[in-house]
């Protein structure tokens, strides 16, 4: 069996606020990304890579429970604080994201198109931690699973009756 | 969060009358009996709400209802995606595998069935507790679970914490005991109104 085969058959689940990461061979998981957005930071040349599963945009929102992966200013750093960790250079880190949909679209409900905030916030996050983005797939009204390939960075983003993109 | 032994009573009594009420309100619209069965109730942590039927990857069907007046929040009906089908059948009074997808007209039986469940829910809870709530109009999305209940749950970490969940069966009138499909009704109001609920089950003789 190829490594690859082995990793799509067990990918470590993130979950909602969530950070994982992992090492060539290991794959990680955001299941049913709607109005969250699934943030994959790489090394390619270290082959280390992290994922977070951001739910709000901003931690001025926390109301006292901390956790650095829910918030998209918080997760940026904390993803890239792991990956340094882990033996990553600042300078080669890229990132790709995804999600970021509005699967309950009500009509003068603006407040609910919290994935729009999501994406916005987390682009802003990338620019000021200065990690260049290299590819995303967001917006939308549907959701996402999204499949990250710690070594090589490859995003594989699935939808219900949408096919299958590669990032 | 704890509900304490009074409490948890008159939510018990509330979400029965809710079950009977939707009963008579989904019997009415199908001209057929319809029953609904076996609840199981639950306060969850939102952090585990994506996480309820089948994980936040599987395929469901959900009809939103928003909840506005003395309560802000969510509401809604979850159904597997073929169970969802069934579910349509069931108020069609049609034989099972008869529908394939969900069409415009099984979106709007859906609609229609979802919107009489939270309107039963939240009438039986306004008639035990006094407080006012209205409905805005239905909406059907199918999707994966996640993907779903996330939107709801991000708008409430803005200002809640805590989901009530109702799991019960769907059944038709001439259908055998087990024939019926199970689904959940979500009920996700904000933090403040939370509060304001759990001081009217307290307040309720």
């Amino acid at each position: 069996m190829s490594g690859l085969q082995s990793i799509r058959v067990h990918p470590v689940p993130v979950g909602l606020g969530e950070i994982r990461s992992g090492r060539d061979g290991e794959t990680l998981v955001c299941y049913g990304l709607g109005s969250c957005v699934g943030v994959g930071l790489v090394d390619p040349v270290a082959r280390v890579g992290a994922m977070a599963h951001v739910v709000l945009p901003d931690s001025s929102l926390s109301r006292g429970v901390p956790a650095e992966g829910k918030f998209a200013d918080t997760a940026v750093p904390a993803l890239v604080a792991q990956l340094l960790r882990m033996g990553a250079q600042r300078a080669r880190l890229i990132a790709k994201i995804a999600g970021g949909a509005r699967v309950i679209h009500l009509p003068g409900e603006g407040h609910l198109d919290i994935g729009a905030r999501n994406v916005e916030a987390v682009k802003e996050a990338l620019r000021r931690a200065g990690i260049p983005l290299a590819a995303e797939d967001t917006g939308g009204s549907y959701g996402r699973t999204v499949l990250f390939h710690t070594g090589t960075g490859q995003m594989v983003v699935s939808t219900v009756g949408r096919g299958e993109r590669i990032l | 969060m704890e509900l304490g032994e009074h409490q948890w009573q008159a939510l018990r009594r509330i979400i029965e009358a809710g079950l009977k009420g939707s009963a008579e309100g989904l019997s009415a619209l199908t001209g057929g009996a319809i029953h609904l069965g076996s609840p199981r109730v639950a306060l969850m942590p939102l952090e585990v709400v994506p996480g309820i039927a089948g994980g936040p990857g599987a395929v469901v069907v959900a009809v939103y209802v928003g909840i506005r007046g003395d309560l802000q929040g969510h509401a809604m009906l979850l159904l597997p995606a073929e169970a969802a089908l069934r579910f349509v059948e069931i108020l069609a009074q049609q034989p099972p595998g008869t529908l394939r997808e969900l069409d415009p007209v099984a979106r709007s039986a859906l609609a229609e069935a979802g919107n009489i469940c939270a309107a039963h829910f939240l009438t039986a809870l306004g008639d035990a507790t006094g407080l006012e709530v209205m409905l805005t109009a239905p909406v059907v999305v199918e999707d994966m679970a996640g993907a779903i209940l996330q939107t709801v749950v991000a708008d409430l970490y803005l200002g809640g914490d805590w989901a009530l969940v109702v799991e019960t069966d769907f059944r038709s009138g001439r259908g055998a005991p087990g024939s019926g499909v199970r689904g959940h009704l979500l009920l996700m109001p904000d933090q403040e109104s939370m509060a304001r609920l759990v001081a009217a089950l307290e307040a309720i003789p």
